[in-house]
């Protein structure tokens, strides 16, 4: 269940370029914060920056985990893209954050055998929700895709790594991996999946991407959730600003927050 | 701790205190219960129902401004039946007045949706929405014409025995003007300030930020504006007046009521802090408390 409470600061460092890592100690959200949620973060306590931004959680750890020293921490990996994410590079060591959280259904998350067949597309800060899906997925047939315009924008690859899956990755001007967008390169890497296999694909990123993505993934044999990113007003469903248009007869306009931020693919109109 | 009056009357309503929840950043309530007990407030209002559910407008829905975020959700609700199967049970069950927020196409369905809940059990309250910038045909029009407006709330009136708040458009010459024209109609009180219709323009794409180009301004941004109008309108009416337009904080909140309200509503903050209001009713018992004020209702209109 949702909560509003105030986190501390642990640190809140550039990865490279526009890209952050901001870290904060808040046990409450992260003992309990699922694969594909996310919190609220009042980024200034200046009413001219008014609207808490959402954010994905990259990495959290439980009051159980084994690490000692990370228990009670969350990561959020954020790009500076305005200016409440500029005042947000400014936040220090030692100051308190007002979050809320943990918000929205994370994926879903079935069971799967070590013979399944799991892909993950993101683009840009769009791994940033793949990442503990990724633990979640760890010990299936696992293979990650990461797209950005340039090398800098190729996020996570080292910690994806670490999950034991196989990473592959494409850059708009070819700097790294191949060239091309990541649903370009998901759509060759397709042609090698067998024909009478399932593929759960998971997809998280701008939403040109995520539909040019549903454009390849109409067949039978894949099994794809998308998470959206929307411009939100309040995070936890009551205001009704980040609908997305699906495909539910009586309600068409659903709250990304609320009924998502992650959705079945074929759900979903994309316009 | 010392002991202060805060209710305050509103037509028929005692409410506990002068903190109203405002519709359209409430939800139906439950939203909100995970971050407190929605029944401590003096009232909530729902979100605008309709007669016949309603899509909604395209997205994006929401832009931030400085100090302010405009809107076009465009009405999205369940419509009559649903509210009253799916949403009602639970907001009956709080321990507040409820109040719906309501609206129409036309005459007849405002006066038909009078009726139908006016037959409704575990309702206090209805507020009229004369003037939602965002949906095309509908309040907007009886909202800035007086005389529609006069004639809108007297059918109204007649089809229900309920407190009927009018809530009022700020996209008008002269909003004294219209709330004397929908006290005369017979409201027994009105709300004000709806928001202002604005317009937010991206210089990349050059596109409109919204999805339905116009949207309604608000937030603090909108504060001077709201007051002032909220001062003229409490000077030329006798019902009272329910004050709102960027209310962050208690100190805010007071200032509405030194200007002319009896209550007032807490609208976007909830979206940032959804605490703000039960913060609002506290800031106020201070305030009364270190000013010596027994009662809230000493305080309404004391300015100037």
């Amino acid at each position: 269940m949702p909560l509003q409470t105030d986190g501390m600061v642990v640190r809140n460092r550039r990865l490279r370029s526009c890209y952050f890592m901001l870290g904060i100690y808040c046990p409450p959200i992260s003992d309990q914060i699922k694969a594909g949620q996310f919190v609220m973060l009042k980024v200034s306590d200046n009413p001219s920056l008014l609207l808490r931004r959402p954010f994905s959680v990259y990495k959290s750890y439980s009051l159980t985990h084994p690490h000692k020293r990370k228990r009670g921490h969350l990561f959020i990996l954020y790009k500076k893209v305005g200016g409440g994410t500029e005042r947000m590079t400014t936040l220090r060591k030692g100051q308190k954050v007002d979050l809320i959280g943990p918000l929205g259904n994370g994926f879903a998350l079935p069971p799967l055998p070590s013979s399944a067949n799991c892909v993950l597309i993101g683009g840009g800060v769009g791994i940033v929700s793949l990442y503990p899906l990724a633990e979640a997925l760890e010990g299936t047939k696992l293979v990650v895709l990461i797209g950005g315009k340039t090398r800098n924008d190729i996020l996570g690859v080292e910690d994806f790594r670490k999950l034991h899956s196989t990473i592959l990755t494409a850059t708009e001007d070819g700097s790294l991996g191949a060239q091309g967008t990541v649903v370009d390169l998901f759509v060759s890497k397709a042609k090698q999946f067998k024909k009478n296999e399932e593929y759960y694909i998971y997809a998280c990123g701008p939403v040109p991407m995520l539909r040019a993505l549903a454009g390849n993934v109409k067949s039978k044999k894949f099994i794809c959730q998308v998470s959206l990113e929307a411009r939100m007003g309040c995070g936890f469903g009551a205001c009704w600003g980040c609908v997305v248009k699906t495909k539910q007869a009586k309600t068409p306009y659903q709250r990304v927050c609320q009924e998502g931020p992650v959705f079945r693919m074929e759900d979903i109109v994309w316009e | 701790m010392e002991e202060c009056d805060l209710t305050v009357r509103i037509g028929k309503m005692t409410l506990k205190n002068p903190v109203v929840a405002s519709s359209g950043t409430f939800g139906f309530g439950e939203e909100f219960e995970e971050f407190f007990d929605p029944s401590r407030l003096g009232a909530i209002i729902t979100k605008g129902i309709s007669l016949k559910p309603m899509a909604g407008n395209p997205p994006p829905r929401i832009f931030e401004t400085v100090g302010g975020i405009i809107n076009s959700i465009g009405l999205q609700n369940p419509g009559f039946q649903e509210f009253l199967r799916n949403k009602l049970p639970y907001c009956k069950g709080l321990k507040t007045h409820l109040i719906i927020n309501f609206f129409g196409n036309t005459q007849t369905e405002y006066v038909e949706l009078g009726r139908r809940f006016n037959d409704v059990a575990g309702i206090s309250g209805l507020e009229m929405n004369i003037s939602c910038p965002n949906v095309k045909r509908s309040g907007i029009v009886f909202g800035t014409d007086p005389q529609m407006a006069y004639r809108l709330v007297k059918a109204v009136r007649k089809s229900t025995t309920l407190t009927l708040i009018v809530k009022l458009s700020p996209n008008v010459t002269d909003i004294a003007l219209m709330a004397k024209s929908v006290e005369e109609g017979g409201a027994d009180a009105v709300s004000l300030v709806n928001t202002f219709r604005a317009l937010a323009v991206n210089i990349h794409t050059k596109k409109p930020e919204l999805g339905n180009i116009i949207g309604g301004l608000s937030g603090p941004a909108i504060k001077p504006v709201a007051l002032r109008m909220v001062w003229e309108v409490g000077q030329a009416v006798s019902i009272p007046v329910i004050g709102m337009g960027g209310i962050m904080n208690a100190e805010d909140a007071i200032e509405f009521i030194l200007v002319g309200a009896s209550a007032v509503q807490i609208g976007t903050a909830n979206l940032v802090n959804p605490k703000t209001g039960i913060e609002v009713i506290r800031g106020i018992k201070k305030y009364l408390i270190q000013n010596r004020i027994d009662r809230v209702e000493e305080l309404i209109g004391t300015f100037g």
